[in-house]
């Protein structure tokens, strides 16, 4: 940092590192030295979540609606490249901070108790790393930190979602989240690389500020311009495509979001965390943050494929059994209608979505986590062979569950929109919105704004019932096995506490004094511009109307047909109701496509690797084997050959002469006059 | 009349008859009966050559003297023959062969 900070704004910055850090305190400190023993760590990580939340709502006091605050230090440099590593607190990073340690704190308080029954794990100790790594992510101002923290929000979720491990399907989940982040991740990874090699730098506030490098950047002539340098227009579309993968797998869009169903495996109160504030929230978060990036009609894209999710995961919501997949699917619906609203230039609205649905949906999560701990107990206490988690066996649980019935009511009726909650501000905000945005388009354009509309009255459906299979009519389990035991009921105040805080955090108070405009919401005071805030269009007044009153139609249509026993509209076994059961085939599409392409990918791998590669290797080792026989039958027969030659003809010359010493004085004296005699004979014919 | 030349041959014959001893015969005395042969071939041309000396018989006398050392030698000879017929139990020189590799 160029200028040094003002005393008040560093302490800001001190205590925002401090919120981002204390978690990570935990995480060492119940790694080294509280060990497995999960009562300990459990009140240490709470403990460090509580002073971490209350940092981060002084941090947010001094900087919302104020200053953003920027403060680096040099991290280290390549080349002639300085990289900085930073915090950069403006309005949506402390937003962030805060939802997070706010909504990580219940369910730090819900997780003591829920976890107590499997003792001596490392849950806790996970639970700060993710804590940490995503409290990391919001505040950092460098894209190779984001990127860091980015992959650790990913691989600390894979530790929680595997962290029953001993069973086979969590450690597929896991397995499965883990794979569909990494094809996110490479997005970003190339979409960093791209920005890096057009500005030649890393920093978030360089690039996307206002008046950033991103900003002043145009594409003229298949030119991507830039104030430093110019590339090919195609790498602006890549990188984009890049950080739309990378929301995708995050945020679980389509066509992503396979495995957040799946991450239903882990235990329910981290369920709670990874759908309201922590994993998925990283996506949009991060559109957030690189918003600049996109061109309109790479907005209209996402808007396509925000609406597509928002409708198919509220589709398949309708007809599934289980507890915790129906609300997994509601939570893409509800990222679906963030995405979209990023993507019809919402951004303050999408943002509100988010804060919002964190709520709520953590509230549902961990109402779900209550239900489903006291069907087990009732599974276990009777020994009985039933899915704790399948809807069908549930009913009438109001009488047995009187403050999580109204607990999950509420958070129900926020997930729906309906008045006096906090998600009928954000969702009909974004509603509005989208019938502004089409006014300007073509007839096409209309069936984005017609499609959120339906798939909010399919919510209605679905969460209708949902309350009504769960809470209403009889219990079905006692109506199939009438000599069940039943002891259940709400749990300790580790499980109601958290409970009433998120109720309250649910309903309208927080966000806006008048319960039913959403213009008057004091976060859109913080996201400049916020747009569509004017009453102009009669849209403001007749649509909040229209889709209340469908909304409730909807859900007096699921009472009539699940508690007063009406016939079923959609007979079980049409074309339709297959789709929507079999989650749109899509995992069966990738299993049977992407999955054995790759797996024939590795076969054909396999066989090549054997045959041509192992095969030339084989091969070189036959010929060498072959010169090493050829060169050894030269050195046998002809290098010692001559060598024996030479040394046998040395040895008969050495015999024939050996055999004139045979010890016979005669023949010696024989030899002599032989010589003698032909020195003589020679002498003579000379 | 006896010639310088009849000697000549007669000697040389001698010397012949005395190297076909040395080499044919396989007993050591017969050996040695050679070598007195092929000896006194020479003496005899010593005796036959002193007819040029007239005045100091020079030829006779060394003849005189190589006769001595025949005789001496053969003592020698006789000696060693002795001894190796102890050692060897036999007087063949084709079988006193150790001295061969």
């Amino acid at each position: 940092m160029n200028t040094p900070l003002p005393n008040i704004d560093l302490q800001t910055v001190y205590y925002a590192l401090a919120a981002v850090v204390l978690p990570f305190t935990a995480f060492l400190v119940n790694l080294f030295i509280s060990g497995k023993n999960s009562k300990i760590s459990g009140w240490v990580s709470t403990g460090a979540i509580l002073v971490s939340a209350v940092f981060a709502v002084m941090v947010f006091g001094r900087v919302w609606n104020s200053h953003a605050i920027h403060a680096q230090q040099l991290w280290f440099t390549i080349g002639q490249t300085p990289v900085y590593a930073g915090v950069w607190l403006n309005n949506l990073s402390v937003l962030m901070l805060l939802l997070v340690t706010v909504i990580a704190l219940p369910v730090h308080v819900y997780s003591t108790a829920y976890i107590k029954t499997h003792e001596n794990n490392r849950y806790f100790t996970y639970l700060s790393l993710f804590c940490f790594s995503m409290l990391a992510l919001v505040v950092v101002d460098s894209l190779v930190l984001l990127y860091a923290f980015w992959e650790l929000v990913g691989f600390s979720s894979y530790l929680l979602i595997g962290f029953w491990f001993t069973r086979d399907s969590a450690v597929q989940a896991n397995k499965k989240a883990f794979i569909m982040n990494r094809i996110g991740d490479i997005g970003l990874l190339t979409a960093i690389i791209i920005l890096f090699s057009q500005y030649h730098t890393f920093d978030l506030i360089q690039l996307f500020g206002d008046n950033g490098l991103v900003v002043k950047s145009i594409i003229k002539n298949d030119r991507w311009i830039g104030p430093v340098s110019q590339i090919a227009a195609t790498w602006q579309y890549v990188a984009c495509i890049g950080i739309f993968l990378a929301v995708a797998a995050k945020s679980a869009q389509f066509p992503l979001h396979t495995w957040l169903p799946d991450a239903m495996e882990g235990p329910t109160s981290v369920s709670a965390l990874i759908h309201a504030a922590t994993m998925v929230a990283a996506g949009v978060f991060l559109l957030g943050r690189v918003y600049p990036m996109f061109n309109i009609q790479e907005l209209d894209a996402l808007a396509v494929i925000g609406c597509f999710t928002a409708f198919m995961a509220a589709t398949i919501a309708l007809t599934q059994n289980d507890l915790k997949r129906i609300l997994a699917y509601s939570t893409i619906s509800q990222l679906g209608y963030m995405i979209m609203a990023m993507g019809i230039n919402a951004y303050a609205s999408s943002l509100f979505h988010l804060v919002t649905h964190a709520f709520f949906k953590c509230l549902l999560f961990l109402c779900s986590g209550v239900i489903i701990h006291e069907m087990q107990h009732i599974k276990e206490e009777n020994q009985l062979d039933i899915d704790p988690q399948n809807i069908l066996y549930m009913g009438g649980l109001r009488k047995k569950l009187p403050i999580t019935f109204i607990a999950c009511v509420i958070g129900c009726l926020a997930l729906v929109g309906l008045p006096l909650t906090s998600g009928y501000l954000s969702k009909d905000g974004i509603l509005i919105q989208s019938f502004e945005w089409a006014e300007g388009r073509s007839t096409w354009g209309y069936l984005i704004p017609v499609g959120i509309m339906l798939t909010s009255c399919l919510t209605a459906f679905y969460v209708a019932r949902l309350i009504f299979k769960v809470f209403f009519g009889k219990f079905r389990l006692k109506e199939i096995l009438p000599d069940v035991h039943l002891h259940i009921s709400d749990g300790g105040w580790q499980y109601t506490l958290p409970l009433i805080f998120l109720s309250l955090c649910s309903l309208f108070p927080l966000f806006s004094l008048n319960p039913f405009l959403y213009e008057h919401a004091w976060l859109y005071k913080g996201f400049v511009p916020s747009n569509y805030l004017a009453r102009e269009s009669i849209y403001h007044t007749i649509i909040p109307v229209i889709i209340n009153l469908a909304s409730v139609f909807v859900a007096y249509w699921a009472y009539a047909v699940y508690i007063q026993q009406r016939k079923l509209v959609f007979p079980q076994t049409s074309f339709l109701f297959r789709l929507s059961y079999n989650q749109w085939y899509i995992d069966a599409f990738y299993r049977k496509v992407i999955a054995n392409a790759a797996v024939q990918l590795g076969q054909v791998l396999f066989w090549l690797d054997r045959n041509v590669v192992d095969g030339l290797v084989h091969l070189l080792t036959k010929v060498t084997g072959w010169l090493s026989a050829l060169t050894a039958w030269t050195d046998r027969y002809i290098v010692d050959g001559t060598l024996h030659l030479i040394a046998a003809i040395a040895s008969a010359i050495g015999n024939f002469f050996r055999s004139f010493q045979g010890g016979k004085v005669q023949y010696y004296l024989f030899s002599m006059l032989a010589v003698i005699l032909a020195l003589f004979i020679i002498k003579l014919l000379i | 009349m006896i010639t310088m030349t009849h000697y000549l041959v007669l000697s040389a014959g001698l010397f012949c008859i005395g190297l076909y001893v040395i080499l044919a015969k396989q007993n050591a005395v017969q050996i040695l009966i050679g070598i007195e042969l092929m000896l006194n071939a020479a003496i005899l041309n010593l005796v036959a050559f002193s007819r040029f000396d007239k005045l100091n018989n020079s030829g006779q006398t060394f003849a005189l003297f190589a006769i001595v050392l025949a005789a001496a030698s053969t003592a020698v000879a006789l000696a060693i023959i002795l001894n190796v017929y102890r050692r060897y139990r036999t007087i063949d020189p084709g079988k006193v062969n150790q001295l061969k590799d």
